[in-house]
């Protein structure tokens, strides 16, 4: 402590506020209760993982008759929409890309992404609203120190700050907004298609 | 592996009461946190609802790497703010009432040494920037790198909150004494 810190009415509250609190019980069992009514937290895997995990389940007869003839269906569907005549894609047709969008993407979610410059930095996170301000990692471009990450957002006003090698920085490129305790945070505001 | 890190583990295996050793083994100290930088009761219980409830939808998000104390208390601090912002407009009208009374001229200012409601009207004289620092510092006993890294704010930055708020409440004994 510095000279005033080490004042005796400081240490005094200071010991005072220390004292444990006297908590309820029926609190915490209404926490568990507001829990229990949330699904599961899952783990997170990563979509590969997600793809290539073994899966068991049961059909009856006649759901997987459906199922059999259904896919069938769906096989010949593709064969036409992807092939000529004569099975082969036309001339300067792309073939088809997976998007690499998460699987767990829902139709109301839009991807946005977040982008970062800073060449030097050993480790460059990004803190928001949306991840109750935990750090989600960003990745590191070899060439041009370009750190990204990419999300996917619920429609509406988000606050967000980069962390870079621990130092709390704001989006020089998004507008700003004070947290009400002197420090400041970039606004995305996303609406459908929203990118950054 | 952590008693903490045990507790994630069995939680995202499935077993929801292993939450409930999480939540026993920190209410305690969350709940001091939030009372005193919050003022009230209700306002910390709804704090502590909200950020027991957004680690647990959140948990698959917590790494291990992490203190999951330091983890959890990242959101305590915000959750914290938010409802502080979202009340301010009582949090003025509380201060202003408390101010009144500890100006009172017949009101001796005279601390018993166990009087909860003093300290806790000690500590809403403070700014809430101030009375944050204060108390993850002196009440949670954190260093000035891990109040860093929950709070986003730098070291330089808290060292002065911290400063200042111990200023404040010196100044606020020799006003006492003087009266």
């Amino acid at each position: 402590m510095t000279d005033s810190e080490r004042h005796p009415y400081v240490e005094l509250i200071a010991r005072e506020a220390r004292r444990p609190v006297v908590t309820d019980q029926a609190a915490r069992q209404r926490i568990m209760a507001a829990v229990r009514a949330e699904p599961l937290p899952r783990r997170r895997s990563t979509i590969w993982g997600r793809v290539i995990a073994p899966r068991s389940f049961t059909l009856s007869p006649v759901t997987g008759s459906l199922l059999a003839a259904g896919l069938v269906g769906i096989g010949v569907l593709a064969g036409a929409l992807t092939s000529n005549r004569v099975g082969r894609p036309p001339v300067g047709q792309v073939p088809p890309v997976a998007s690499g969008l998460p699987v767990s993407l829902q139709a109301s979610d839009t991807v946005v992404k977040f982008v970062f410059v800073a060449p030097n930095a050993a480790k460059v996170s990004l803190v928001g609203d949306f991840n109750d301000w935990t750090e989600t990692r960003m990745e590191k471009a070899e060439k041009d120190g370009l750190w990204s990450v990419t999300l996917p957002l619920s429609v509406g006003r988000h606050v967000y700050s980069f962390v870079v090698d621990g130092a709390w920085l704001v989006d020089p490129k998004a507008p700003m907004a004070g947290d009400g305790y002197g420090r400041t945070n970039s606004v995305k505001v996303v609406t459908k298609g929203s990118t950054l | 592996m952590s008693d903490d890190a045990a507790d994630v583990q069995r939680v995202l295996a499935g077993d929801v009461d292993a939450y409930a050793a999480l939540v026993d083994r920190y209410y305690d100290r969350c709940a001091r946190f939030a009372i005193r930088m919050l003022g009230n009761r209700d306002d910390a219980e709804d704090a502590l609802q909200a950020t027991f409830l957004r680690a647990y939808k959140a948990l698959n998000r917590y790494q291990e790497r992490d203190r999951f104390s330091a983890w959890l208390y990242r959101i305590l601090v915000n959750q914290c703010r938010s409802i502080a912002a979202r009340r301010a407009h009582r949090e003025k009208v509380f201060v202003r009432e408390e101010a009144l009374l500890l100006n009172a001229p017949d009101r001796a200012v005279v601390w018993t040494g166990e009087d909860e409601e003093f300290v806790q009207r000690v500590l809403s004289e403070l700014d809430p920037l101030l009375r944050e620092a204060f108390l993850l510092k002196y009440i949670e006993e954190l260093s000035y790198e891990e109040m860093s890294a929950l709070t986003g704010v730098g070291v330089s930055a808290l060292k002065m909150r911290v400063k200042r708020a111990c200023d404040r409440l010196r100044e606020r004994w020799e006003r006492i004494k003087n009266d």
